[in-house]
């Protein structure tokens, strides 16, 4: 067991920011925060990083407790959204920097960043002022200089947000293999459900300064705990069980009679050609075709006031259907999941 | 590892390691303020309220129930609105000409329109009198008969000594425009004298109230000028040095003084009240202003801002040309004769000034980025108080302030006395006086050095001292030698602070300017004028190419 966050609850003025957050991350495991802005991510974030005061509750790490540690103390990575790179030092000397607080002697400080930029493919770069560097050089610095005095723990909030999204995409997969082979516990702070599905072993979907739910990308999408996690990762069609909805057949057991919302994946929905009958068919007009290359979405009007279904199709499939046509969706009994009982 | 004590409250409290830092960095900060700021206003009150019996309201009774008193704050009162109305006009249309004109010369004309920064605050005067004097150039020329003394020589040396600083104030608030706001205007069919009103008046009305504040207090509280070129026309500064030193009326001297803070302290109030309401004009989508040729506008600003800068310069040259003929006005041939300085304590004045500046640029420097850094980055209960203290001088008259230091320091039991009539009691007091100033270029600069610096240190094991002597002051630096150059600058050259506060062996230059001119002695105190003009360019160079050769670019020096 590694790191260890128990009940902790902050406030800004009347604003709960953390309701009494609760959780555990393994000693190598790569965790992400996701959440819509203003959830709670950067705060919870902080409190682990000991740049924030928490009113209640504990962080621990290996069972020893932290919360009274400052910042300076804990020896916690931190990559900021801004970089915040210094910028009167060179990019060598703001990876020395927590060397040499530190007061380490100067020819380790000098092979340790050598390594931090060899490790980060920056060695042409080690005199040049932060203003002189790029985005995406800059946050490979940031990331240098966080992990050169060799951290505990590695702390990322949106690191990737204010860079363009080419140089995104190449640094997430850079960041994971770098955490990767240097097995160190890693919490990163995202509101892109992308970037968490690629990146996190766990991802620790938050709202409204509560943890939601915890768990694989692969567990969340496919086992969201919660309407609000259904939606927040990946597409959902969400069919509320009243009106002018057909009752469909799910695999879920049902909830005392109750009503319930169900949902589907777009790419679960399955497509019929038009007379095609079955459990959950349902005859609907293709009020839109939009194609994405390796796929093609489909926006279905069941008609008689069902809202529109949002479909996917791959595969050859995929172009046989023009914008008019009548066909008959299935929504297979299997895919069905109750995301919120009425 | 101590437990949190959540049980009690509920609610953990700061450590101590947290409040160690702070409660130190305050009282540093604050001590040195109270004593050499609060301390002396305090001083001055009580003085003003003492009398033989005890406490009470005698000596107000006896100075503000005068007939003399009522027409000498009249004139004050005349004196200054009427300058600061003129020197806010001329400023502002120098400004514009500067930042929203493409007349030719700009950078010149910004040059020379901040001569007078270089100059005692006194030269104003000097220079009319060389020029319009019953001696003046121009009587002598035209054998006219021409009266400078009194009113009008008042006005016009204090529109031109005021003129600079309003100048920088302008310039900066006329700097920065949105090119939006005046495309969306033209495109809505708008004049430019429309525009002008509608757009480009009231997003400078902040800096137009900070330029109206500045002057009007600069005027009411210089006595240089009124005492060089007023005759017998009073205004309350002068009428506080007539009190104190001529008579020896310390009571008197401390209740105008009092009144003499009034209405500095109302337009300070004034000015915080306005700027409260200031709201933000540029955005960060703002678009630079674009400005298109056009003749008749580029040239008419051309020919205002040459007048301004002729006047300008007229003043000092001619006070140059004196010190170097024989005798003024009668002999005008070329002597070197008034830089022997065989007077009272020869050149010793001008090295106590140039000691007095250096040290008041040091301690000055520290002073304020000392208030700047536990004022922005050590938030604490008190910070609000801290911040009042360090902008408080602001509405403070320099003779005021210097009085003040008198009345408290001059006094064996207490500890400052050790240091009373060295010339480090006449640097600190220039130290305080323009503390407002200094403290308020240091912590815009402070604020820029943005929190997450601090927090990414802290993360790196930084302790904040680390922080403060690795990143945030070698951040700061080149703000830092325009606080020194700006310490050094008006320490060369003011008369106000320090004036109470001289003994023969601490003399300045300024002072000997003023009491050289006093005696008739035109031309020596026309050369002490030049020597601190030449000392305040050559440290200005020299400083400029210290930066060039440290590759700093863009540090500002003239404020
Ligand atoms: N220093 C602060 N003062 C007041 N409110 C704050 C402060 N920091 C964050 N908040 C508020 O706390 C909530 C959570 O903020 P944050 O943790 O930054 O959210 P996220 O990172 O998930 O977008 C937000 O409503 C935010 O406005
Ligand atoms: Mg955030």
């Amino acid at each position: 067991m590694s790191l260890r966050i128990r009940e902790v609850t902050k406030h800004f003025g009347a604003l709960t920011a953390l309701d009494s957050v609760s959780l555990e991350i393994a000693r190598g495991e790569f965790v992400c925060f996701l959440g819509p802005s203003g959830c709670g991510k950067t705060t919870l974030l902080r409190v682990i990083a000991g740049l924030e005061q928490a009113e209640a509750g504990h962080v621990e790490l290996d069972g020893r407790d932290l919360i009274e540690l400052p910042a300076q103390a804990r020896n916690f990575g931190v990559v900021f959204q801004s970089y915040s790179l210094f910028p009167n030092m060179t990019a060598a000397r703001n990876i020395a920097y927590g060397l040499e607080c530190r007061r380490q002697p100067r020819d380790r400080i000098r092979k340790r960043v050598d390594e931090m930029l060899a490790l980060v493919g920056l060695q042409d770069h080690a005199h040049k002022l932060p203003s002189q560097l790029s985005g995406g050089q800059q946050q490979r610095i940031a990331l240098a200089r966080a992990l050169a005095p060799d951290p505990q723990v590695l702390l990322l909030d949106e690191p990737l947000s204010a860079l363009d999204a080419k140089v995104r995409v190449d640094l997430r997969l850079e960041i994971r293999a770098l955490q990767q082979r240097l097995g160190i516990t890693t919490i990163m702070v995202t509101h892109d459900q992308e970037e968490a599905l690629t990146m996190a072993d766990r991802i620790v979907v938050m709202r409204a300064g509560r943890i939601e739910q915890v768990g694989s990308g692969r567990e969340l999408y496919g086992r969201p705990a919660t309407r609000f996690v259904a939606e927040f990762i990946g597409r959902l069609n969400l069919l509320p069980q009243d009106g002018g909805m057909p009752a469909l057949q799910h695999a879920t057991e049902t909830g005392a009679g109750r009503p319930a919302v169900l949902g589907i994946r777009p790419e679960a929905v399955r497509l019929h050609p038009a007379g095609t009958e079955g459990a959950n068919h349902i005859p609907a007009t293709v009020a839109q075709v939009v194609f994405l290359g390796s796929m093609t979405q489909l926006v279905l009007d069941p008609g008689n006031g069902m809202r529109p279904i949002l479909a996917e199709t791959h595969g050859p499939e995929a172009g046989g259907f023009e914008h008019g046509a009548q066909v008959v969706m299935e929504l297979p009994a299997d895919q069905l999941r109750v995301v919120e009982w009425q | 590892m101590a437990i949190a004590d959540t049980a009690s409250t509920g609610i953990r409290q700061p450590r101590i390691w947290q409040r160690a830092p702070v409660l130190i960095g305050t009282l540093l900060v604050a001590g040195p303020l109270v004593v050499f700021v609060l301390w002396p206003l305090v001083a001055i009150l009580m003085r003003s309220f003492s009398t033989p019996e005890g406490f009470g309201l005698e000596n107000y009774a006896s100075v503000l129930g005068t007939a003399r008193f009522m027409r000498i704050l009249t004139n004050s009162l005349d004196v200054t609105l009427v300058s600061t109305g003129i020197a806010v006009v001329l400023a502002y249309g120098f400004a514009y000409g500067v930042q929203r004109t493409l007349m030719p010369g700009k950078a010149v004309f910004r040059l020379l329109v901040l001569v007078p920064l270089f100059a005692p605050s006194l030269v104003q005067a000097q220079g009319l009198v060389l020029l319009f004097g019953r001696n003046g150039l121009i009587n002598r020329t035209f054998g006219t008969s021409f009266d400078i003394y009194g009113y009008w020589g008042i006005v016009l040396a204090m529109v031109l000594y005021v003129l600079p600083y309003a100048f920088l104030i302008l310039s900066t608030a006329l700097a920065v425009a949105d090119q939006r706001l005046y495309e969306s205007a033209r495109i809505l069919g708008a004049g430019p004298w429309r525009i002008f009103r509608t757009i480009t008046l009231p997003s400078s009305r902040y800096g137009l109230a900070a330029a109206i504040f500045v002057c009007f207090t600069l005027v009411i509280t210089d006595f240089g000028n009124p005492m060089v070129i007023g005759a017998n026309y009073n205004v309350l500064a002068t009428e506080i040095y007539n009190q104190v030193i001529g008579q020896a009326n310390f009571e008197r001297g401390t209740v105008i003084g009092m009144v003499l803070l009034v209405p500095a302290a109302v337009a300070a109030i004034w000015e915080k009240y306005l700027s409260r309401k200031q709201f933000a004009l540029i955005s960060d989508q703002s678009k630079p202003l674009e400005l298109r040729p056009n003749p008749l506008r580029d040239w008419s600003f051309a020919a205002l801002c040459t007048a301004i800068s002729l006047a300008i310069l007229s003043v000092v040259a001619v006070v140059i040309y004196a010190s170097f003929v024989h005798l003024w006005p009668y002999r005008m041939t070329f002597s070197l004769r008034h830089y022997n300085f065989d007077v009272q304590n020869g050149i010793q004045p001008l090295w106590n000034s140039i000691y007095i500046s250096l040290m008041a640029a040091v301690i000055g420097v520290i002073v304020v980025t000392a208030a700047s850094y536990v004022i922005e980055k050590l938030r604490s209960p008190v910070t609000r108080g801290l911040y009042f203290l360090s902008i408080l001088p602001a509405a403070v008259p320099g003779m005021v302030l210097g009085l003040g230091y008198v009345l408290a320091f001059n006094n064996p039991s207490n500890p400052v006395y050790a240091i009373y009539g060295t010339l480090l009691i006449i640097a600190l007091a220039n130290v305080y006086y323009y503390h407002a100033q200094g403290f308020l270029i240091a912590s815009t600069s402070m604020k820029q050095v943005s929190g997450s610096f601090d927090e990414a240190s802290a993360t790196l094991g930084g302790t904040r001292l680390q922080t403060l002597w690795k990143v945030t002051l070698p951040v700061i630096a080149p703000t830092l030698v325009g606080v020194a150059v700006f310490f050094f600058m008006r320490s060369m050259v003011t008369l106000s602070a320090v004036i109470f506060l001289i003994t023969p062996q601490t003399q300045v230059a300024a002072v000997s300017v003023l009491l050289l001119e006093d005696r008739g002695a035109t031309n020596q105190a026309a050369a002490f004028s030049v020597c601190i003009m030449a000392t305040v360019v050559a440290v200005l160079l020299a400083v400029r190419g210290m930066l060039w050769l440290l590759g700093w670019k863009h540090v500002r020096l003239i404020r």
